[in-house]
């Protein structure tokens, strides 16, 4: 090590480390709780928000600016993130922020079926994968979703989309689709971390992670949700460190103990097993162990990045954790909009 | 005869003096040379981890500055150790 790693990776790791201090603290988070949403706007107004507030402040008012306010300025990092890191690094982070296509293009389907104005989806969307603000907001005008998919012809998504679209119209639901499109993504980005470019085992190991953590999820979920009609082999993500076959015999343990112990035996993570330690005997709300998962796989990023100081990991540690901190603000002005008890909002952030 | 040798054991004594000046200037290039290379070595990472900073905060100037020329110690040691064999 020393000599052989490049001036760039050093000064692009230190930045997104710099950056990622300057995240806002648990405490402040905890501040917030008791702020109305004109107070919350005026905390995050002197943080690294303050341009967009300042930009936006004549167009919006109370959450609607804080909401369009806070998507600007997650594409801006991550477009900033794009431009700046270096060498292979560089294909990397296209390659993990290309997930916010599907999210993008998930976003403007529900939007357009439910009816929504052009205007009002336009404030929620990420301009930050591979489709920028100009394809979007073609996509945004356009009327039917036939047309939206029609115009996606070409991009990695479409074959997916176009196979999975019909059925997921006629049944009025997403869900499978999306999960498709994931699981599409994942296979691609698995593929590209195996193709054998330098730094690419950090990445490889990094996405195992993101899938495990996902896998364990939606198992946590089927537990609470057993009604479902669809296989439940369809909805976990292959290429984690984890088989499918895993993940399925671990969901047809019934016994909520046993079912514990088996996720504590298949996975090797420290900050799993305490949480795994901690649900036993105690039954939590699904959305809390969500949170708390979502806590394990950060925390063992963060260990990833400390082991690998200048490789891909800083640069994805700062990308969570920007998005989480994002996510964190909308359902805290979310919440104290619709007059949730501070209890119930510090549910869902991730701190 | 006896001239003739003396003469001989002047030009060694003269070109062996030359010769170790010449050593002792090799040595001192060597000196200052490699001491150069491994400061610059040591300062690239540095370097780099403090642009960084200072581009995400100016407030690390001073302090970036200062940890960036710290491995000039290196350099002057050779530099030091170059001189003291030339003089």
């Amino acid at each position: 090590m020393g000599v052989n790693i490049s001036a760039p990776y050093i000064y692009v790791c230190t930045r997104m480390r710099v950056r990622k201090a300057k995240l806002l603290p648990r405490e402040e988070y905890m501040r917030m709780l008791n702020m109305s949403v004109a107070e919350i706007t005026r905390v995050i107004e002197e943080t690294e928000y303050k341009q967009e507030i300042d930009e936006l402040g004549t167009a919006f008012k109370g959450i609607d600016l804080v909401e369009v306010a806070l998507s600007w300025n997650l594409a801006k990092e991550y477009q900033k993130i794009q431009e700046i890191a270096p060498g292979t690094l560089k294909g990397f982070t296209h390659a993990y922020l290309r997930r916010w296509d599907i999210q993008n293009v998930l976003t403007i389907l529900r939007g357009k079926v439910q009816g929504e104005k052009p205007g009002k989806i336009k404030e929620i969307l990420i301009p930050a994968g591979s489709l920028d603000k100009v394809v979007l907001d073609r996509l945004l005008s356009e009327e039917s979703n036939d047309r939206i998919i029609e115009l996606l012809k070409g991009h990695r998504m479409f074959p997916v989309l176009a196979r999975e679209f019909p059925a997921a119209r006629e049944s009025g639901s997403f869900s499978h689709m999306e999960n498709e499109l994931y699981k599409q993504f994942y296979a691609e980005i698995l593929a590209d971390a195996k193709a054998g470019i330098k730094g690419a085992s950090a990445f490889l190991s990094y996405i195992q992670l993101e899938i495990d953590i996902k896998n364990a999820k939606t198992l946590f979920r089927l537990r609470v949700d057993a009604q479902t009609d669809e296989d439940v082999r369809d909805m976990f993500v292959a290429g984690g460190t984890l088989s499918i076959n895993d993940f399925t015999s671990l969901d047809s343990i019934r016994d909520t103990n046993e079912f514990i112990d088996q996720l504590k035996v298949n996975f090797r993570n420290e900050s799993l097993h305490a949480l795994m330690d901690e649900l036993k005997g105690q039954k939590g709300s699904i959305s809390g162990i969500e949170v708390r998962l979502t806590r394990v796989q950060l925390e063992q990023m963060e260990k990833m990045s400390k082991r690998n100081p200048f490789s891909i990991h800083p640069i994805l540690v700062y990308l969570e954790k920007k998005k989480y901190e994002v996510f964190n603000l909308r359902a805290l002005a979310r919440g104290k909009e619709s007059r949730l008890p501070s209890e119930k909002i510090a549910e869902y952030l991730v701190m | 005869m006896a001239v003739e040798a003396v003469a001989v054991a002047t030009t060694d004594l003269a070109s062996i003096q030359a010769s170790q000046m010449g050593m002792k200037a090799i040595g001192a290039g060597l000196a200052v040379g490699l001491t150069g290379v491994g400061t610059g070595v040591a300062e690239m990472g540095i370097g780099a981890a403090a642009v960084g900073a200072i581009a995400e905060n100016k407030d690390f100037f001073g302090l970036g500055l200062l940890f960036t020329v710290i491995p000039e110690t290196i350099v002057i040691f050779g530099l030091v150790v170059g001189l003291l064999l030339l003089f």
